[in-house]
């Protein structure tokens, strides 16, 4: 009987231990970043309609189509590479993904619609987070 | 008796005190564990090498390959050796392994060999993978980036993400963390698991008694 409760005590040490530091070593690999620079941050221009800026560092694109201004994530929601924006549609150079102007998913393997970004005004400027 | 550390235990008991003539047919295995073996142990040292001019930082590594490549005598003869003994490796991995299914010696009773074995696969899959973003070329980025999306769609894989990269694919904490499990944490890993799976050969009589 005494050899059991031993074990048990030795267990549920070892396990107290054991889960501690792997919290210890979750909290160890995430550590506190800086505040990340705004995504983009430009100067803002006129966008003729039906037309858009793309700055393809920053990975996003603003888009003037019909009455609608909105910001779209060129990453594609496929694999993450960044599609070209062409007059009529956008491109994914790695698997051939199609999205129309709005985003949309017109031909595969992408399954989900371009992420919309929020697009704000400071100043003078443009800034896109996130 | 003589006395010896636990290497030289090690060592002792690697090889056999006997081999019948017979079971010395090469046609079975191929060598091609062995042969892996020689090849890992070549990465270790070409790699060792490399250590000594590579930079782990996001704005560094490229550069310090370029370096490598055109300044530094025989630089660019042992990156190309280091990388192509990187995928020969992972050939005879998969060599080794399909010999092993199609000779049946994943059964009883070396089945914790197997174990062992595929561990090892796995491992070396995930070395080559994080060796692949290290020169920071456009191919080892995008590579890179699709191959943590198709992480993120697994099961758990957004963990791992958060772990493997901290401020994202091109980020200097990123590349750290590929660099550390690259040169340190996989390759020991390895290490201590091929020294298991050549000792549990003999744990388990050999290769060809079972045949």
């Amino acid at each position: 009987m005494e050899a059991t409760g031993r074990k048990r005590r030795k267990f549920l040490i070892s396990l107290i231990l054991g889960l501690g530091g792997l919290g210890l070593l979750a909290r160890f690999f995430r550590p506190r970043l800086p505040q990340a620079p705004a995504r983009l941050d430009v100067p803002r221009r006129e966008v003729p309609p039906h037309g858009a800026l793309v700055y393809r560092q920053a990975r996003v694109a603003l888009v003037r189509e019909a009455e609608e201004f909105y910001a779209l994530d060129l990453t594609c929601t496929h694999l993450g590479c960044t599609v070209t924006v062409t007059p009529t549609e956008l491109v994914c150079p790695c698997h051939g993904s199609r999205f129309d102007r709005r985003g949309a998913v017109l031909q595969g393997p992408a399954q989900l619609p371009l992420r919309r970004l929020e697009v704000r005004i400071e100043g003078e400027r443009w800034v896109v987070r996130g | 008796m003589k006395k010896r550390g636990l290497a030289g235990e090690f060592v002792a008991h690697l090889f056999p005190r006997v081999v019948r003539k017979e079971n010395l047919r090469l046609s079975y295995t191929f060598c091609l564990g062995g042969l892996a073996l020689t090849v890992f142990l070549l990465l270790v040292v070409s790699g060792l090498l490399l250590l000594f001019y590579y930079q782990p930082t996001a704005a560094g590594a490229f550069t310090s390959i370029l370096f490598l490549e055109e300044q530094v005598p025989g630089g660019k003869y042992l990156r190309s050796l280091h990388r192509m003994a990187s995928h020969l490796f992972l050939i005879l991995l998969f060599l080794h392994t399909l010999r092993v299914i199609l000779t049946g010696a994943y059964r009883p009773p070396r089945q914790l060999n197997w174990l062992i074995g595929f561990a090892l696969l796995c491992l070396a899959l995930f070395d080559g993978y994080t060796g692949y973003l290290l020169p920071m070329d456009q191919l080892a980025l995008w590579a890179t980036q699709t191959g943590m999306e198709l992480l993120g769609t697994i099961p758990g894989g957004s963990l791992a993400k958060v772990f493997l990269l901290p401020d994202g694919i091109g980020g200097s904490l990123s590349l750290l963390r590929f660099y550390a499990l690259h040169i340190v944490v996989l390759p020991l890993t390895m290490g201590v698991l091929i020294a298991l799976h050549f000792y549990r050969i003999r744990r388990d009589k050999g290769i060809l008694p079972y045949l």
